[in-house]
């Protein structure tokens, strides 16, 4: 699927900062990042670090303070519609039209992404059987439970095929059932070719998922790689046998001990 | 286009399931119709009225009900529950004109203006109220009244979008009341006190209001009608290129 050249993401210099009621908020204070087609990469930090106000850039959600960023091939700032045609987009909260059904919010997807109606439907009956809520494919997604909304939104992202897939925290809030469902889902997908650029709190489903990862602290970068190689540096660094958690590594590249990172906790909304 | 249409047709959808919010859409105009009518009728006798045209005092009552039918703003309301549900978002990061975003709302307000503003004039008929324009000017008052409602939904849209707030949305809502009851809707103009004149001559929707009016009393005068029809393609125009500068702009 593909075929491009560069990265697939990246990200140089990347600044975001908000007037807030004390002054600027630096959300972001200058990220750079380099996603390969086809990785599955795992974007992770504290809440407030700034893992959504990246991804909000990246998914052109958000303006870009300053740097710049390319998503398959393509500049975000400079072109937001081209870049808004590759990508697909699943955000913390399942965003879905309570009012419409599973089949109907599908097809309104395909149709918003330039299908015929022909195309669209079946291309929504595709996606409904890929994502296993056919059964509820006729009701409201009111009524639907948080891990078939989960399933929907994941889908609804994919309604275009897009070559780079934009995940923020996709697990949250589902039961251990329903979050092997989709972390089964999203191997599938990258086994496909498709990009996977994922922020999750739950540094297992990093480490599970993907092939390289990223932690951001305060708005910057403070560690990269394979949860493998982090994990041996951890290792090195403190000396001696003992295996080395993500948990671990996470905790020492943001600085905080367990106890910090179990009570402190600062958000910053865009 | 296709985008528009889209929209347009997802939020009707959206409006014909929530059928509660509909039926005050209806109910409330239709209450306040026969509550005004029931307590001034008998003071305006339309054998010595002159400015009732031979009709009831319903008819004169008519324009702010259907005003009133067209000023609930329910997609403002939508825009924000999506705003905060975050299926805005979702639609932010698709390759969709800007504008569609606006207009798709706004196109199924209209359509959801055009059924509630006929069925009201519709039930209207069988009480003595008829539309002295005839059927050209029924078009013409259904149509005025959906304009007037769509651009009354896009100014609350303004406030949705800006505000990011269900409470805020509602509480933007209030405009209503001064928009539509500083206006001649108990007697025509030249009868209020001069302050309420005063207030009325700058309110536009007395010029919206007095076109309706002209419509269901007199035959097609459009000296009273044009200036109705110019009072929402200006505030139309101001509406539309507000909400397409904030929804570009939104961040």
């Amino acid at each position: 699927m593909n075929e491009r050249a560069g990265p697939a993401i990246l990200a140089e210099g990347l600044v975001k900062h908000y007037a807030g009621r004390e002054g600027t908020v630096e959300a972001v204070r200058g990220v750079d990042l380099e996603v390969s087609a086809d990785e599955v990469f795992g974007f992770l930090g504290p809440n407030g670090a700034g893992k959504s106000t990246t991804v909000r850039m990246l998914t052109t959600l958000l303006t870009i303070t300053s740097g710049r960023a390319e998503v398959a091939g393509v500049d975000v700032g400079a072109d937001p519609d081209a870049t808004r045609r590759k990508i697909g987009v699943a955000l913390q909260e399942a965003g879905l039209d309570p009012r419409q059904t599973g089949r109907e919010l599908l097809v309104l997807h395909g149709r918003l992404f330039g299908l015929s109606a022909q195309a669209a439907t079946k291309r929504a009956q595709v996606l409904l059987e890929l994502v296993e809520i056919e059964d509820a494919a006729d009701r409201v997604t009111k009524g639907y439970s948080g891990g078939m909304k989960r399933r929907l939104d994941l889908a609804a992202a994919l309604v275009h095929e897009p070559p780079v897939l934009f995940l923020d925290e996709p697990t949250t809030g589902l039961d251990p059932a329903s979050r092997l469902t989709v972390w089964d889902e999203l191997r599938r997908i990258n086994a496909e070719g498709t990009t996977i650029f994922l922020t999750t709190q739950y540094l297992e489903e990093a480490d599970q998922l993907c092939d390289r990862i990223a932690i951001i602290d305060d708005g910057l970068i403070v560690r990269e790689g394979t949860p493998a190689r982090l994990k041996a540096d951890l290792r090195a660094r403190r000396g001696g046998d003992q295996p080395v958690t993500l948990d671990e590594v996470f905790l020492d590249a943001t600085g905080r001990t367990r106890a910090r990172a179990a009570g402190e906790v600062q958000e910053v909304t865009a | 286009m296709s985008a528009t249409l889209a929209l347009g047709r997802r939020s009707l959808t959206e409006a014909i399931r929530q059928p509660d919010a509909l039926f005050m859409t209806f109910f409330i105009p239709i209450f306040f119709l026969i509550v005004n009518t029931g307590q001034a009728a008998e003071l305006f006798p339309s054998s010595s009225t002159d400015f009732l045209e031979g009709q009831g005092y319903g008819a004169f009552q008519l324009p702010i009900t259907l005003l009133l039918a067209a000023s609930f703003g329910m997609a403002a309301l939508f825009l924000v529950e999506e705003i905060e549900g975050g299926y805005f978002d979702k639609l932010r990061a698709m390759p969709i004109p800007r504008y569609a975003m606006v207009m798709g709302r706004l196109i199924a307000e209209g359509v959801k203006c055009v059924t509630i503003a006929s069925l009201i004039v519709l039930i209207a008929l069988p009480f003595g109220i008829t539309i002295a324009s005839g059927l050209f000017g029924f078009v013409l008052l259904v149509g005025l009244t959906a304009l007037w409602g769509v651009v009354y939904a896009g100014f609350m849209q303004l406030i949705a979008l800006k505000t990011r707030s269900a409470a805020a949305t509602n509480s933007g809502g209030l405009i209503f009341f001064p928009l539509l009851f500083l206006t001649p809707n108990f007697v025509p103009r030249d009868m209020l006190t001069e302050p309420m004149e005063v207030a009325a001559t700058f309110n536009p929707v007395t010029y919206l209001m007095e076109a309706m009016r002209s419509l269901i009393l007199d035959d097609l005068d459009w000296e009273k009608i044009l200036p109705g029809f110019g009072v929402v393609a200006v505030l139309g125009v101001i509406m539309l290129v507000l909400n397409v500068r904030m929804i570009k702009r939104y961040d």
